[in-house]
């Protein structure tokens, strides 16, 4: 069963258009002029249960203005939302109940109080009997090693502790699906490496499909099995995590150390990344040259070392996003 | 549906206490917050009482129920802005795309919008109503009547500034309009009914309601009068209704944004 489905949303946005200067803006209260942006078109998708789902796209493509229809905060203009079946539109409480949410770059979380008395708070928004509060502040204390910062004033906490803290307090309730809008904005390497893995152990342990928007490949690489690329407001690309990696571009990077200099200059499916004297990279497209072939022109004999690697996936994606402007 | 309605008041006490919490981290601007606003209004007083040594009668009020009309004033404004302090920010809110967080929990957006921020000097205006009330002379019936026409005046205000506020679901700056309602309707609530006549009158008893908030107190606490009592209750619960239609109705029209910070 799908747990969250989409068919054919769209939103609209009437922006004040304003001419420049003290004039225009006479102007235009006399006669004001309006654009629409599209800001999402059409888009249909569907999450099945328990996936990691990376929802991945430009600054401005549509992502926040698609989570936020799909957890009830904006209304859309056409289509349908379905969200472990409940419409947001008609039953935005009874879907709250459901669903937790983590916005990197907003707060929820009182600041004067610390973690505890936070996840109280919390506790009682949605209803949970205190008993059963405490159970889970101490089952997250635990996984989410907080233990020494739980009584500590949140204004005094270090951004990636607080972000720990704003995710437990969206599991308090043990949501069915966690919408996580760059949950590792403005991390250190190993404090996002840290909220990573503790994504993936909700995941695990308890089920919980999740909603994931980032800028981070690291995110995206080590979470998600699924992808799916909106730009424009329209969704580009909907596939599996291999299908994106291996097939989507065909392409190789070789990297390789020569004893002499080799020309590929004009070779068909081949294009020079890096040519300095005996050290050479070269891009091979396997759609129109294998790579043995490639190898094969690089002559073996010649070749004094040699890393064959994937295109790395942050190109692949700025590749999709920049295909899709034009 | 009781169990929503029980739920969702436990929930609002609790953000108001920690609210209050907040506000009592700084324990001396705290203090004085509450002394200084008491000693402001004090001041007003000051020229009322001129005024009576030149005058018995103005604008058909003596100088008891001048007192009982700044009681009333005071205990208003002081209960509309310790409790609801952020539905006079609706306005901005609903602008800044604040009520995300409200959003995505399973509780009233109204509710907790206005109830997340509380002003320690309303406490200053409340005592400071109370007070008057003792000068004007308290009974139990008159503490009683004082209270419930607190509670009503208080609930007329705030709903007030959220019908007005909920504008900015539709024009983008409606803020200007409520800061001007609020104003007037303060500057208005400590001057004797008699000396407005006319459109302003009407316009007292209609969209600046300051005859329902404080003139019908005046009149029920000098003289009791049921019927005034029922239509000042009535009017609440009316304004209530009409506050929450407006801004749910409104709601679907929320753009939200991408600004940081949802709770300060």
């Amino acid at each position: 069963m799908a747990i969250i489905e989409v068919n054919k949303l769209s939103k609209t946005f009437k922006v004040k258009l304003k001419e420049k200067g003290l004039k225009g803006s006479l102007k235009s209260i006399i006669k004001p002029k309006y654009k629409e942006i599209k800001a999402v078109k059409n888009i249909s998708f569907q999450v099945e249960k328990g996936e990691i789902i990376a929802f991945i796209g430009p600054n401005g493509a549509g992502k926040s203005t698609t989570i936020k229809m799909l957890t009830g905060i904006l209304y859309p203009d056409k289509g349908n939302i379905k969200v472990l079946d409940i419409d947001p539109r008609q039953e935005r409480k009874k879907l709250a109940y459901e669903i937790g949410t983590v916005f990197g770059q907003k707060e929820q979380l009182w600041t004067h109080l610390t973690p505890y008395d936070n996840f109280k708070f919390f506790g009682a928004i949605y209803d949970i009997p205190e008993s059963r509060v405490e159970k889970k502040i101490k089952e997250f204390t635990e996984l989410f090693e907080i233990e020494e910062f739980i009584n500590t004033p949140v204004r005094n906490l270090s951004l990636g502790q607080r972000i720990r803290c704003e995710i437990i307090a969206s599991l308090i309730h043990e949501p069915k699906v966690l919408f996580l809008d760059e949950p590792t904005i403005g991390l250190d390497p190993v404090v996002k490496e840290n909220i990573r893995t503790l994504i993936k152990r909700m995941n695990k342990e308890y089920k919980t499909t999740i909603f994931l928007t980032s800028h981070d490949v690291g995110d995206i690489e080590k979470l998600c099995k699924r992808v799916i690329i909106i730009n424009n407001g329209t969704v580009v690309l909907d596939d599996s995590m291999e299908n994106l990696k291996y097939h989507y571009l065909n392409k190789k990077i070789v990297e390789a150390k020569m004893k002499e200099k080799v020309n590929l200059d004009d070779e068909e499916g081949i294009t020079i990344l890096k040519d300095k004297g005996y050290n050479l990279k070269i891009e091979v497209d396997t759609k129109k040259r294998s790579i043995a072939d490639a190898i094969k022109l690089l002559n073996p004999d010649n070749i004094v070392d040699i890393n064959i690697s994937n295109i790395p996936l942050e190109d692949i994606i700025s590749n999709i996003y920049k295909k899709d402007r034009k | 549906m009781l169990m929503v309605v029980k739920n969702q008041i436990r929930i609002t006490i609790l953000s108001i206490k920690y609210a209050l919490m907040r506000e009592m981290l700084n324990k001396t601007t705290f203090i004085t917050n509450i002394v200084f606003m008491i000693l402001n209004n004090a001041s007003f007083l000051i020229q009322w009482i001129v005024l009576f040594s030149l005058k018995k009668n103005i604008g058909g009020y003596n100088i008891k129920q001048v007192i009982l009309l700044w009681g009333i004033a005071s205990l208003t404004y002081g209960l509309s802005h310790f409790f609801f302090k952020k539905a006079f920010d609706l306005s901005e809110t609903i602008n800044n795309g604040k009520l995300d967080v409200f959003l995505v929990q399973p509780k009233n957006v109204l509710i907790q919008a206005i109830t997340t921020d509380v002003e320690p000097s309303a406490i200053g205006d409340m005592i400071y109503g109370y007070i008057m009330l003792f000068i004007y002379g308290i009974s139990l019936k008159n503490f009683l009547l004082f209270t419930l026409f607190g509670i009503c005046g208080s609930l007329i205000i705030t709903s007030i500034t959220i019908i007005f506020s909920s504008l900015s679901f539709w024009f983008q700056k409606s803020d200007l309009i409520v800061d001007t309602v609020n104003r007037l309707m303060v500057n208005i609530a400590t001057y004797p009914d008699g000396i407005f006549k006319g459109l302003t009158k009407i316009l007292l008893y209609t969209i600046i309601p300051v005859g329902i908030v404080n003139y019908i107190p005046v009149k029920v606490l000098t003289e009791f009068n049921i019927y005034l009592t029922l239509i000042s209750i009535l009017v609440t619960i009316l304004l209530v209704l009409l506050s929450f239609l407006i801004f749910n109705k409104g709601l679907k029209r929320y753009s939200s944004s991408n600004l940081m910070i949802a709770r300060t």
